[in-house]
């Protein structure tokens, strides 16, 4: 049965977390436009960009970085249908490991010099946050008794009341994973942060799109992290989730606009102590009190 | 009975053999022959009494004063060889240590324990029968992979060099019998016969080649282990003296419900699993254990010895569950080793020593499970023991064989293998992803160990879990990346891999991705029986549909990795190197001089965050300041009385 669910859950997935997701990029970049003192793209731009990505020439450096980058688009939409079909959070969580991960190796497949710094960047990022993405799924269980995302709808009170220092040490790594300055060392978004972008310099075409909308599909599962902890019995909580939601996300399109780019020794020390300081504090507290 | 009898007989009539007949192509049969009928009988035998039996446990009328004496008299050989090589390499203190083991160890055997009989000497369940599997399947396997080996490692040796391939061959077949009693076993003192046999049997192979560094290690390894085996003595003496019982089995019964003493057998027992299972502060005799040639580490780590190790940690598990002090204690000693190991595998270049930090890591986080003690846990440290095995004899073995054809087992020089040894490349990344990613069955036993972390809520655990996999990340994936590699086609050099090396690496591949599909159904039949045997109650918390959605994930994974590859509409352009390229496989463009450079990209390896002099000294001490504090309390527990004495 939960098989089946699953199922349904990643092919919904796979059709609505595209759309939100590049919804969601056109509107940050409209919002960073503002912020810069400009007027900024359409809205549907990056569907745009993407379109036209997709109808260019599949041009590679080998065979088999378009088959990697596939890999992780799919495991992408797996983790979301697992996700938002009320799946085990740590599966999610282990799932959209493993897309990272071939994301990793199609950009060491390269064996471009630019490629493989990203491609050290991005494991070195996937270390410093791993540790609080695990705090989070332990403070679902604390909150929920249950691994199961779904069964935050049967709770009398949201999660955020016994986990709300996790929450914050999730905002802090949800810069990483959404690849928001400053910690947008593998590739940034920002043409000025860097001469030869990262991860992706050797992807071109079809593949870089696989790519972004793989981004947009990890946007829409992150954010759904968040509402999670904002979920309760009530219907209405996925009301309050949303907005605070939009409230976070526009809280990371302000400190992508204002922050320049950190060294990675910062992020990593920084990440994990934010890990140490909030997830141990809060999980002691709960196991404990 | 007869499958058990011949199990632990078999494998030294074919050291025997071995030893007898020198000549290349006999040992070559001898060998194949061997293996083979060993895996079969194992699984055979895993056959045969899992419908009948399931995973419970069954003890066998046993029981045989010709054996006794037998162990004695192994016991004493051992320490004559130990004293023999102590003396001939000058080295004072392993002497020192193998004369105070064979005198504890005396005293206990005919003072205390002959007046104890063991009617029940042998047994198995669940858990031996899974070790059946791995030492006979796994471990033979590797003896196997061995002859391909050990011919390319002699050609390799200078001219004139002396052939000790039949003793190399002679002893991996008894550490396979050592084994067996090992897990077969409820008379302790046959038990720490091979637990003994064992540690003499790795001194040997660690000191194979007789360099002076292989020397040195190999002292390092009798040193820790019959340190180990001391402490295996002082509880074997409580054990006796204190619950006049020499059975395994009784003491685990009496463990469980915490009987006055139990402590600190308890305490003594896992400090030698700890050694053995190479914990810090010991695990530098593991590290120590590569010079040898590979089959012997593939041995040591994946089948043999370190499982010994946590085999008999996992087995106490339900003691843990009821005695605070030795849980505790195993719990810190594992926790400590797995995230500092972790760490430190991070800062290696050196493949093989990064396989060793990973083995270490994992033997911690087996360890710590044992010390939770809880059914989930257990049910977690099995399936780590069975998927630890496969994928680490299947990666030593391809580290092995790369070494021998690419002439190093430096990561670095890794790069490009896809292009040079396109099957093994692949084989080996299968074997790095069944290590640490999901959806392969190392994963979904890390998940059970967490789930049974914060179940308990063991709040130091599930940070040490967090931070330790985050590190384990680390490591694998740029190794993988350096792999995954892939340019131009440079010569292909894994045509002269041998038949045997081949055969073995295959079987290994095809056991880990079957074994991992198959996860739920392991499960089903064979660990959680042996945990609902142990407990009365089921540990398993991870539903069955979650291990199906890992099941399919894995098939994904493995068909893409072993499918056919590169299609054929693609355009291929030379990458970027921002200037005007030269060779773009070797990397090389023209500078702004005219001149011409190599771009050149190593891995990190954050010396300065995780180099081994920052960590390894917090984790000896760390461990050390646990296991002596453990120790102490133990005994003031029975000395003021709160755990009074019978």
């Amino acid at each position: 049965m939960t098989l089946l669910i699953t199922l349904i859950g990643c092919l919904v997935f796979a059709v609505v977390a595209p759309v939100v997701g590049c919804l969601i990029a056109g509107v940050d970049r409209i919002i960073s436009a503002r912020m810069q003192g400009r007027v900024g793209p359409p809205l549907l731009q990056p569907y745009y960009d993407v379109r036209k990505l997709l109808e260019k020439e599949n041009v590679s450096v080998n065979g088999v970085e378009n088959i990697y980058i596939v890999c992780a688009l799919v495991f992408t939409i797996i983790a979301g249908g697992i996700f938002f079909s009320g799946g085990n959070l740590l599966l999610c969580v282990f799932v959209i490991t493993l897309s990272s991960m071939f994301f990793i190796i199609a950009a060491y497949s390269a064996r471009s010099p630019y490629a493989e710094v990203g491609a050290n960047r991005e494991t070195l990022q996937v270390m410093a946050y791993e540790p609080m993405v695990l705090f989070m799924a332990v403070g679902l269980y604390l909150g929920a008794q249950t691994f199961d995302v779904r069964g935050i709808f049967a709770l009398d009170v949201p999660i955020i009341a016994s986990t709300w220092l996790i929450f914050i040490g999730l905002l802090f790594v949800l810069t990483i994973k959404l690849r928001k300055s400053p910690f947008d060392l593998s590739m940034s978004h920002h043409a000025h942060q860097e001469i030869v972008r990262g991860v992706t310099t050797e992807m071109s075409g079809p593949t870089l799109a696989r790519v972004e909308i793989m981004h947009w599909c990890e946007n829409v599962l992150f954010l759904g992290w968040v509402g999670m902890f904002f979920v309760w019995g009530n219907p209405l909580s996925i009301l309050l989730a949303i907005a605070v939601i939009v409230v976070v996300y526009f809280l990371e399109i302000w400190i992508d606009n204002n922050f320049a780019r950190m060294k990675w020794q910062f992020m990593l020390k920084s990440a994990w102590i934010v890990a140490l300081v909030t997830g141990g504090i809060n999980i002691a507290f709960v196991v404990f009190l | 009975m007869a499958f058990i009898a011949f199990l632990i007989i078999f494998p030294l009539v074919a050291a025997a053999a071995l030893a007898l007949f020198h000549s290349e192509s006999a040992r070559r049969v001898i060998v194949l022959v061997a293996g083979f009928v060993i895996a079969i009988v194992s699984i055979a035998f895993i056959v045969v009494a899992l419908p009948a039996f399931g995973g419970r446990l069954i003890l066998i009328e046993f029981d045989s004063e010709i054996i006794d004496h037998i162990g004695t008299g192994i016991t004493v050989l051992i320490a004559v060889v130990v004293l023999y090589f102590a003396w001939r390499y000058k080295n004072f203190w392993a002497g020192i240590i193998a004369t105070i083991q064979v005198v504890l160890a005396l005293v206990v055997e005919t003072l205390f324990a002959h007046e104890l009989d063991v009617p029940f000497g042998l047994y198995f369940d669940g858990l031996s029968l899974l070790m059946t599997f791995i030492i006979g399947v796994i471990g033979s396997g590797i003896c196997i992979y061995a002859i391909g080996y050990m011919e390319d490692f002699q050609a390799h040796e200078p001219k004139g060099a002396r052939d000790r391939r039949p003793m190399f061959f002679s002893l991996m077949f008894v550490f396979l019998s050592a084994m067996y009693v090992i897990v077969f076993s409820n008379n302790l003192i046959w038990l720490f016969t091979g637990w003994e046999v064992t540690t003499l049997c790795s001194f040997l192979l660690i000191g194979f080649t007789r360099t002076e560094e292989a020397i040195r290690n190999a002292f390092r390894q009798i040193i820790m282990n019959m340190a180990g085996g001391i402490g295996f003595a002082i509880a074997l003496y409580c054990c006796t003296a204190w619950l006049h019982t020499a059975s395994l089995v009784e003491f685990i019964a009496y463990g469980s419900m915490a009987a006055p003493g139990a402590a600190v057998v308890a305490v003594f027992l896992a400090f030698a699993g700890i050694t053995k299972a190479a914990q810090m502060p010991f695990q530098t005799w593991l590290l120590g254990a590569m010079v040898a040639p590979t089959p012997t580490s593939a041995l040591l780590h994946s089948s043999t010895m370190v499982k010994a190790g946590v085999f008999l940690l996992v087995k106490l598990a339900p003691v843990f569950a009821a005695c605070e002090v030795p849980s505790i204690m195993v719990m810190l000693v594992g926790g400590i080793t797995f995230m500092l190991c972790s760490f430190m595998a991070i800062s290696q270049s050196n493949g093989k020593r990064v396989l060793a930090y990973s083995t270490i890591a994992n033997l911690g986080l087996i360890t710590a499970c044992a010390g939770v003690g809880t059914p989930e846990a257990v049910w977690a440290a099995c399936f780590l023991i069975l998927f630890h095995a496969l994928a680490k004899s299947l990666l030593f073995m391809c580290v092995g064989t790369a070494e021998h054809h690419i002439g190093s087992r430096d990561i670095e020089d890794m790069d490009l293998l896809f292009d040079r040894m396109p099957r093994l490349a692949r084989i080996m990344m299968l074997g790095i992803m069944g290590m640490f990613i999901a959806p392969f069955g190392m994963l979904v036993a890390k998940w059970a160990t967490l789930v049974s972390f914060v179940d308990t809520g063991e709040v130091a655990l599930i940070l040490i879990l967090g931070f330790g996999s985050a590190a384990t990340f680390m490591f694998w994936a740029k190794w993988l990346g350096k792999l995954a590699g892939i340019a131009g086609s440079p010569e292909n050099v894994e045509l002269t891999v041998h038949k045997s090396e081949w055969g073995t690496l295959l079987l290994m591949a095809v056991l880990l991705i079957v074994a991992c599909v198959l996860l739920p159904l392991i499960s089903l039949v064979i660990v959680e029986p042996y945990v609902a045997s142990v407990y009365g109650a089921l540990g398993q918390d991870i539903t069955s549909d979650n291990l199906w959605i890992a099941s399919i994930c894995v098939v994904f994974v493995v068909v893409v990795l072993f499918g056919s590859f590169g299609s054929p509409r693609t355009r291929r352009v030379k990458v970027y190197l921002a200037g005007v390229g030269e060779d773009h496989d070797a990397r090389t463009f023209r500078n702004s001089l005219s001149g011409i450079t190599t771009a050149t990209a190593r891995n990190w390896y954050m010396e300065d965050f995780f180099g081994e002099s920052r960590v390894a000294p917090i984790g000896v001490w760390a461990s050390t300041i646990v296991m002596a504090v453990a120790a102490i309390l133990a005994f003031v527990g029975v000395g003021f009385g709160v755990t009074p004495l019978m």
